[in-house]
């Protein structure tokens, strides 16, 4: 009796785990150099993020939660956006998106900062899976030093998408306002580490 | 209660019998305390969790001094044409309901107008200390409007609303207060038993009174 409960149990547990399939978008992929001392870094300046979405406003979405979070983390403090494009157009910087080590320094001196943050949002909406749906929001950030114009931050994350519970017992998955906050807040954490 | 079962021979029947009887009562009340906690813990995994409001506030700021504010236009980030000019207001009426003196907002669009401010996203630190000298206000408060919708989910539909505002001192254009803030989403009883969830509305004024809940 007892080996076949046992028998039935594992077999439960591996049907588990199959339909609950594995997620590896959790996992960020960042760098950080570390031969810089971050504490250096007091004020900082957030550019418009690359949209490589359908969404019309998906950068700006996320460069607000950008700014939010980095004010909130209490890290750093962050420029005024209004000044950052009074910056960009007294510099007649035409890209704002691809900036060279030239022009992050410009900016530096221009805005009274050490360094910027700029990024791309990859992926932001709803995906199907079967006949469910759930957000998914995919970004890129960086940061760059505006003494050197190098990158000494950069990761690469992705968050969303219906979970076990929510696909099979009705659990409550996120609203893409949520997904898209927890995602730049973890981002934000790994500076901070 | 310890039940030994090689102790049970040595007993009399009676006491055997009675000895069955609490031990098959205590077996049943064990199942069903499991049943509990285990329907305990699949309401709390279903009922999903819940993210603390985080906001940046700069230190030592005295915001008693802040008594009149205006409220810029919010940028519209969604597809709702409207979004932000109802946010907007329900910021105002907020700000009002705490006791703060409220610049009208046609007076702002005429500041705006006057120093040719075309849009509040590029509004510089410089033009934020000119409006605040001419609407003779103590800060300004800027902000978007990210989300104002209803979101389709796995099974029901549900509204959402999100907001960033900031608060700024218009003497020196500092950020005293910012905020990234979102309401909506479809709850338990509207997930599972159909019932009416709140509406696109009230889920906007939730998010407008939680994030201002914070600074005043």
């Amino acid at each position: 009796m007892i080996p076949t409960r046992k028998y039935l149990l594992s077999v439960l547990l591996l049907a588990l785990f199959i339909v609950a399939g594995c997620r590896s978008g959790g996992v960020p992929t960042y760098h950080i150099s570390e031969d810089i001392d971050f504490s250096f870094y007091k004020r900082i300046a957030v550019m418009p993020l690359n949209n490589m979405t359908s969404e019309k406003y998906a950068g700006d979405i996320v460069r607000q939660v950008v700014i939010s979070e980095v004010l909130a983390s209490g890290l750093l403090d962050v420029v005024v956006p209004g000044e950052v494009m009074s910056a960009v157009n007294e510099l007649g910087i035409k890209t704002v998106t691809s900036l060279n080590a030239r022009q992050i320094k410009s900016l530096g001196t221009a805005l009274g900062v050490e360094a910027i943050i700029m990024g791309a949002v990859e992926e932001y909406g709803m995906v199907k899976a079967g006949s469910a749906s759930a957000p998914q929001v995919t970004i890129t950030l960086m940061m760059a030093d505006t003494g050197t114009g190098s990158i000494v931050w950069s990761i690469t994350k992705t968050r969303g998408g219906a979970n076990f519970m929510a696909r099979h017992f009705g659990a409550r998955h996120e609203t893409i306002s949520e997904t898209v906050l927890l995602l730049v807040r973890n981002a934000i954490k790994t500076l901070a580490y | 209660m310890l039940i030994n079962a090689g102790n049970i021979g040595k007993w009399s029947d009676k006491a055997r019998t009675e000895l069955m009887i609490k031990s098959k009562r205590l077996s049943q009340y064990g199942i069903f305390r499991g049943q509990i906690i285990a329907a305990l813990c699949a309401l709390t995994l279903l009922a999903g969790c819940s993210n603390g409001v985080k906001y940046f506030v700069r230190k030592n700021t005295d915001f008693s001094g802040i008594q009149r504010i205006a409220v810029m236009p919010l940028e519209n980030f969604t597809t709702d044409k409207y979004a932000a000019d109802k946010m907007k207001s329900m910021v105002m009426i907020e700000l009002l309901s705490k006791g703060m003196d409220v610049t009208e907002p046609g007076q702002v669009i005429s500041a705006m107008n006057e120093l040719k401010i075309r849009s509040v996203d590029r509004m510089s630190v410089e033009d934020m200390r000119n409006i605040g000298r001419m609407l003779d206000v103590d800060a300004l408060i800027l902000g978007s409007v990210e989300t104002f919708t209803i979101s389709r989910g796995i099974s029901v539909s549900y509204p959402e609303a999100s907001i960033r505002l900031t608060l700024i001192e218009s003497r020196d254009g500092l950020a005293l207060w910012s905020i990234w803030h979102s309401a909506g989403g479809a709850d338990f009883w509207t997930r599972h038993f159909g019932s009416e969830g709140r509406t696109l509305d009230e889920a906007a004024r939730e998010v407008v009174k939680e994030a201002l809940g914070t600074l005043f």
